[in-house]
């Protein structure tokens, strides 16, 4: 399966070639109807993906909610073309990170994390395009066949290794090793290159704008610089490219994007208004997987880019969580006033008013009670309107 | 001695090497007799026997079980500390965990477990479902009630919950077990449990 944004690579066992072994691919797209898998190799990986796949479409964490689902699809469609987007299988899963993936069967998984994140349509189109890149492309099948190749030139480097007369021999051997694992590494890189550039190509025919897929990844390196600041750790580096980087940096796609968008061109729509509707009703509760992600600096840059534009009640909320949640005296302080500019919007919400006493109280403020009697009154049947009221009295 | 019985007595040596702590650290707790739990003041008189596993998911906390780990736990956090999390850290650098306040409020308690968990087991399907007041080791303490699925695991599980803040620290104790069968079987047991809880030294018996 291939990610949008690296996982934690798996265990390394495996080398590569320098010289690119004869590509045998088969000739027929993959999206084609009723495709089925030519090779040997291709057989046995799709064997693989459609045992995920039925794992999945069981699995509780996908989100089953037909308009959502459609919307993804139609999402899809516009970016790549209905003629493509029929072979592909979307499931929407519930996970707050930000990322999707593509299995070579044609099984596109979306974390709603990702649909947290982006900002309109176009540049949900761009990262669904990447993925589906990847499988109009058969990278999977292309990277396993690559891993392959270089496991087998490892295995065999060191058996000469094992055996070399000298320690010169056995060196160029060694160093033979790790040219093989490297190229693993930057083969994949070139995967995402490619996957990237062909997004691309699929907005230029599309009615988006090709300029926002380079946005994308600015704020995905403002947002992990957020948390890496809040946990007091070093911002990655975006300059340089990690041995073992199974992708092009953050700064390095942002760089190429943003040419080739400039190159291309041509302006498009970012479909706010049809996105923002569409995922109007998920939001708040995106947001909240967010919030229990205990990244504090992290979520309240990601809270503060999707106010950008306007501060809404549900932004406002959850902001008061986050700062509620964290605690510090000047937090709660904070949080009151989150909570108050949110019931100015949206006077119906009571958890804003739940949040807004529950505040005050932690800051021995007595008005909280009142805020709290609020929220009783509006929820009577709150799953902890007993423990509530007893904070009332 | 031939090679295979050297290297079969070789792996069975490894193997009790490894196995050997573990096996060393559960221990069955008698029914009856008062016991201090989780390294605290803390205390259980059992109406039944008990298994304490040799694992503890954190300093202050230790957890018990009647047919093994996963299939019926109870779990005793006592007494945990200001800037403290509720167990041992995932991933300190990746995915930290939440921290316990003195500050708290007894609301805080459930939402500070369910992220702990969120984070811990990877999952978004935690749910608190239930928050009710109670009255636990001689305190105002809340008692919740909870749900969620491990990653990878189709299994539902259930969960109940009483705590209090006694003195600044947190005093918990939790019971889970899959919904099919264990959790209705064993939730009498883990009440009785939570009945029989007092502060204050116990003989010791360990």
């Amino acid at each position: 399966m291939r990610w949008l944004v690296p996982l934690a690579a798996a265990a390394l066992l495996s080398g590569t070639t320098p010289a690119e072994a004869k590509d045998v691919m088969p000739v027929l797209p993959p999206y084609a109807g009723a495709y089925q898998p030519q090779t040997v190799d291709e057989r046995g990986l799709w064997m693989v993906a459609d045992e995920t796949e039925r794992a999945m479409r069981d699995s509780k964490t996908v989100i089953h909610d037909a308009a959502l689902n459609q919307y993804v699809r139609d999402v899809v469609c516009r970016a790549v073309g209905t003629d493509r987007c029929t072979g592909v299988r979307i499931y929407i899963v519930r996970q707050a990170a930000f990322n999707a993936s593509m299995a070579p069967n044609g099984m596109m998984v979306v974390y709603t994390g990702l649909l947290l994140r982006v900002r309109n349509e176009a540049e949900l189109a761009a990262v669904l395009g990447h993925e589906f890149a990847h499988f109009e492309l058969r990278h999977g099948l292309r990277g396993y066949k690559h891993e392959r190749t270089a496991s087998d030139i490892f295995a065999w480097a060191g058996v000469l290794a094992a055996g070399a007369q000298t320690y010169g021999t056995a060196r160029t051997y060694q160093s033979v090793q790790i040219s093989a694992v490297g190229s693993v590494y930057s083969y994949n890189r070139d995967l995402e290159r490619q996957a990237d550039f062909l997004s691309m190509q699929y907005l230029k025919s599309s009615p988006y704008d090709p300029n926002c897929f380079g946005d994308i990844w600015t704020r995905a390196m403002d947002e992990a610089d957020a948390t890496a600041r809040g946990r007091k750790q070093r911002s990655k580096r975006y300059d340089r490219v990690a041995f073992f980087a199974t992708h092009p940096t953050d700064l390095e796609r942002t760089l190429y994007l943003r040419q080739a968008a400039t190159e291309m061109g041509k302006k498009g729509e970012d479909d706010q208004d049809r996105f923002s509707a569409a995922l109007a009703q998920w939001r708040p509760q995106f947001l909240a997987d967010q919030l229990k992600l205990n990244d504090f600096e992290g979520t309240d840059y990601l809270i503060g880019e999707l106010g950008r534009a306007h501060w809404t009640a549900d932004l406002l909320f959850s902001r008061g969580e986050l700062y509620r949640m964290r605690g510090n005296p000047r937090d709660l302080v904070s949080a009151t006033t989150f909570y108050r500019d949110a019931i100015a919007q949206d006077p119906a919400n009571a958890e804003a008013y739940r949040g807004l006493g529950l505040a005050q109280l932690r800051s021995r403020d007595a008005a909280g009670g009142d805020a709290l009697k609020k929220y009783l009154a509006m929820r009577p049947d709150a799953p902890d309107a007993a423990m509530i009221s007893t904070l009332v009295q | 001695m031939t090679k295979i019985n050297r290297i079969t007595l070789a792996a069975a040596a490894i193997g009790l090497a490894c196995t050997a702590p573990a096996l060393a650290g559960n221990k069955l707790i008698p029914q009856g007799q008062p016991v201090a739990v989780a390294k605290s003041p803390l205390t259980i008189t059992p109406d039944h026997e008990w298994n304490k596993m040799g694992a503890r998911p954190g300093r202050n906390s230790e957890t018990w079980t009647l047919d093994g780990d996963g299939l019926n736990d109870v779990t005793f956090y006592g007494g945990i500390e200001s800037g403290r999390t509720l167990f041992r850290e995932v991933s300190k650098k990746n995915k930290p965990l939440p921290r316990f306040a003195a500050t708290m409020l007894l609301t805080d308690i459930p939402a500070l477990f369910e992220n702990s968990y969120s984070i811990a087991l990877d999952t978004q399907l935690m749910k608190i479902e239930g928050v009710t007041p109670t009255t636990f080791l001689g305190a105002k303490g809340v008692h919740f009630a909870y749900s969620f699925s491990r990653p990878d695991e189709e299994v539902r599980r259930k969960g109940e919950a009483s705590a209090a803040i006694i003195g600044g620290r947190l005093y918990m104790i939790t019971f889970e077990a899959p919904n099919v069968y264990y959790f209705d079987r064993d939730i009498a047991a883990y009440r009785a449990i939570v009945a029989s809880a007092k502060m204050g030294a116990a003989p010791s018996a360990r």
